[in-house]
């Protein structure tokens, strides 16, 4: 398990985290959101020992992070970078080869990933003959090939297409079946919400929420209505105690208070207009997000 | 033990790649090729043999005295016979004859006349002539020889130094030259290297696996072995041109000599390859090579010009200075020994201090290094590296640790950049920029009194000058937290 215990980092008059406490379990992906400049990568490089740190520790099963638990991370940060003249696999050797693997165990595992990744007529080419997706593949295999226990991603879904999208989702919801503890960042909400267990929510330095993401969801109070109708819209101000949040062409979002009555709801509606649909739920992540961020 | 794994890992990476580059291996082979030239080439074209022709009437013994005169000057003529002049014209316009001489009056060359030549064939019309005159006035033979008899001087090159010739003054300008240039050209090797790894942002891939100290240390010695290598190319290809053709034989250049010169290319490379990689991660971009790593250059270069002044007297109070001066002691060291002026404590002396040197040097980088590694933007300032540690060097994140840094940056004043602290700096910088040329132009002041040589003393303080202010810039090169990521 990893854990940040009040981490606290400035940079002269700035602080970029402050008292960050929070956790990323082992077999779940947990998801690291924020806006920008919010302290994502200072926190993930907090974890490589790239920031020295003004307080606080990052503990990796419960002990303060050392060297010999590193050469077990994996870690993409969110500035890509390779040798852009060396070829592919002997950088992708090298990299697990820094890492403390010998040279045939790490050449095994390397040219398994790419080999499934679908790059392994590639192997011996200069990486910058490669197109931009498959320089991303070969940096995900670098930060996959010293087999981690922890994996740390700086917004890897950032650039690409959506068949990518969900080979990379495919993969890191394998690692974590596999056990590996999985950390990323990312603005895209919603893969975050199919994707992840647990989510971590920072604004300017602070964790404003952090957790596994159904306990979240369900700890908020308000819960929200999503219909759908046919034909003229209902009378939005007798549905009290619901609020009308959006509606257009035939669909319509309200929030309801806690211990708001929805089977009245339901009713009311039902005598109004032509219900075709109807569903009640706690937030989205992305509401979640909004309100967090905006406390 | 892991850490020396990884620098070795690293080592063996840059050697591997520089040395698979063709441009590299072209270069080397050039340089062994074009090395093995320079020493061949002259023995070939070296004229052993003067082809001398005769044309009209001339004394008997004429021909035979031009070749005891060549014999003395330690080549050899070959007399040729032409029965007209427009024969022996037509050999010396077709370049079979160096010289034709016409009834033992006139020399005709081809084009500009070989004085050596001149010599050897007027002498001997003199002596005939004479030999003939005396024969007529009824001097014997014996009386003429006793007469004759050659007075035996003996010429010396001097040269600066006692048991030194010019001829070594000349091997030690080119050994001083070549140390130069190699640790110019790996340092900067050095420098381009740190550059592009921060331009590519592999740097941050590398840093989550190994401390920056064991990345830096990797780098200079990969690069210091691929450039021990190199250099042992074109030994051995001068080495193999001199056995070959037996055409150098000048006493500087001895085996000790050549030894030390070896160990001094690494002091210098490595002293010089650790500030070039420090500075290095100042800029973030191969173009900012130049203006972070010009103080070192020009320390260098200086060093250079410093090592020029002193040849000729190798055993001055500036020579001896100079030679253990840690930064101009990989260059000036060299000569000295070569130039036998040195006792033999001297150059063990002098490499324990640029080894100190060195090390001192080590933790500077160091520092300067892991703190501006992984900053990007504008080229960093010196001041803002050595005050702001962003990144870890050693593997753990202690709390004793986090507590020291705590502390440490406490002592940073908050840099809010207001409009008064920018024009403080600003006069501050111009201030100090004064001080130190009034101390430069007094530095070059004395050094022209105590040298009494006003060019040294220029230079001197020029010198000073030129690194002082390139110092002062690279320290105050722009004033904002030097962190632009979170």
């Amino acid at each position: 398990m990893l854990m940040f215990d009040a981490v606290t980092k400035r940079f002269g008059p700035l602080t970029a985290l402050d008292r960050c406490t929070f956790t990323a379990c082992p077999g779940r992906l947990t998801g690291f959101l924020g806006p920008n400049g919010a302290g994502k990568t200072t926190a993930m490089r907090a974890v490589f020992g790239l920031v020295e740190l003004d307080a606080g520790t990052v503990r990796w099963r419960g002990r303060p992070v050392r060297a010999a638990d590193r050469a077990r991370f994996g870690y993409m940060p969110e500035e890509r970078g390779l040798y852009p003249r060396m070829r592919v696999r002997d950088q992708l050797v090298y990299m697990g080869q820094l890492s403390g693997r010998g040279a045939k165990d790490v050449t095994r595992s390397v040219d398994a990933w790419l080999e499934r990744l679908g790059l392994a007529g590639r192997a011996a080419d200069r990486l910058d003959r490669l197109s931009h997706g498959n320089q991303q593949r070969v940096q995900l295999i670098a930060a996959l090939v010293n087999e981690p226990d922890l994996l740390v991603l700086d917004e890897p879904f950032s650039g690409l297409d959506p068949i990518a999208m969900g080979a990379m989702s495919d993969l890191l919801s394998g690692l974590a079946a596999k056990g590996a503890t999985v950390l990323f960042s990312s603005h895209q909400l919603d893969l975050v919400e199919d994707l992840c267990q647990d989510v971590v929510i920072i604004e300017q330095g602070r964790i404003v929420l952090a957790g596994e993401l159904k306990d979240l969801r369900a700890a908020v109070p308000e819960r929200f209505i999503d219909i759908r109708y046919q034909g003229a819209a209902p009378d939005w101000s007798l549905l009290a105690p619901a609020t009308l949040i959006e509606a257009n062409d035939g669909r319509a979002r309200l929030r309801v208070g806690s211990g708001g009555d929805v089977a009245a709801v339901l009713t009311t509606l039902q005598d109004s207009a032509d219900i075709v649909s109807f569903t009640y739920q706690p937030p989205t992540l992305s509401e979640l997000f909004c309100e967090a961020v905006a406390a | 033990m892991t850490g020396m794994r990884q620098a070795w890992l690293v080592a063996r990476r840059e050697m591997n790649e520089r040395g698979r580059s063709p441009a590299f291996r072209a270069s080397v082979l050039l340089m062994m090729a074009a090395v093995a030239a320079m020493l061949i080439l002259p023995t070939l074209f070296k004229p052993g043999v003067k082809d001398v022709g005769l044309t009209g009437p001339a004394p008997p013994a004429l021909a035979a005295t031009i070749g005891q005169q060549a014999r003395a000057e330690g080549t050899t003529a070959r007399i040729h016979r032409y029965a007209s002049l427009a024969a022996g014209e037509r050999a010396v316009r077709q370049g079979h004859l160096d010289v034709l001489l016409t009834s033992a009056r006139r020399l005709e060359w081809k084009g500009q006349e070989d004085q050596q030549l001149k010599a050897i064939v007027t002498t001997a019309i003199q002596l005939v002539t004479v030999r003939e005159r005396a024969t007529a006035a009824g001097i014997s033979p014996a009386a003429l020889a006793a007469l004759l008899a050659p007075v035996p001087v003996t010429s010396v090159e001097l040269g600066a130094v006692a048991g030194r010739s010019p001829g070594d003054e000349t091997a030690v300008v080119v050994m001083t030259g070549v140390l130069f240039f190699c640790i110019s050209v790996f340092g900067a090797m050095v420098l381009n290297g740190v550059l592009e790894e921060k331009a590519s942002r592999v740097v941050e891939v590398l840093l989550a696996r190994i401390p920056a100290r064991t990345l830096l240390a990797g780098k200079i010695v990969g690069i210091g072995l691929l450039g021990l290598a190199q250099i042992g190319a074109i030994v051995l290809a001068a080495l193999v041109a001199v056995t070959t053709v037996r055409s150098i034989d000048v006493p500087a250049v001895r085996g000790t000599v050549l030894a030390w010169v070896l160990i001094w290319f690494v002091l210098g490379y490595a002293l010089y390859a650790t500030a070039y990689g420090a500075l290095g991660s100042l800029g973030s971009r191969a173009e900012d090579a130049q203006s972070v790593a010009g103080p070192v250059t020009a320390v260098l270069v200086a060093a250079y010009f410093a090592v020029f002044a002193m040849i000729a007297q190798p055993t001055s109070t500036l020579a001896r200075a100079v030679s253990f001066f840690p930064l101009t002691a990989p260059m000036a060291m060299p000569g000295r020994i070569a130039m036998g002026a040195t006792a033999w404590w001297e150059p063990v002396a002098a490499a324990f201090l640029t080894l100190a040197a060195t090390a001192g040097l080590v933790l500077l980088a160091g520092r300067i290094y892991t703190s501006a590694i992984l900053h990007s933007g504008p080229a960093l300032s010196l001041k803002d590296a050595w005050r702001t540690t962003i990144t870890r060097a050693a593997g753990t994140a202690t709390q004793a640790d986090a507590h020291a840094t705590k502390t440490h940056l406490a002592k940073i004043r908050p840099r809010t950049g207001g409009s008064t602290t920018m024009t403080t700096d600003s006069t501050r910088r111009r201030l100090l920029v004064t001080v130190l040329t009034g101390i430069g132009v007094a530095l070059g002041v004395v050094v022209a009194l105590l040298t009494s040589d006003v060019i040294v003393g220029v230079i001197a303080g020029a010198g000073f000058i030129a690194v002082a202010t390139q110092m002062v810039n690279l320290w105050t090169r722009h004033s904002g937290p030097p962190v632009a990521h979170h």
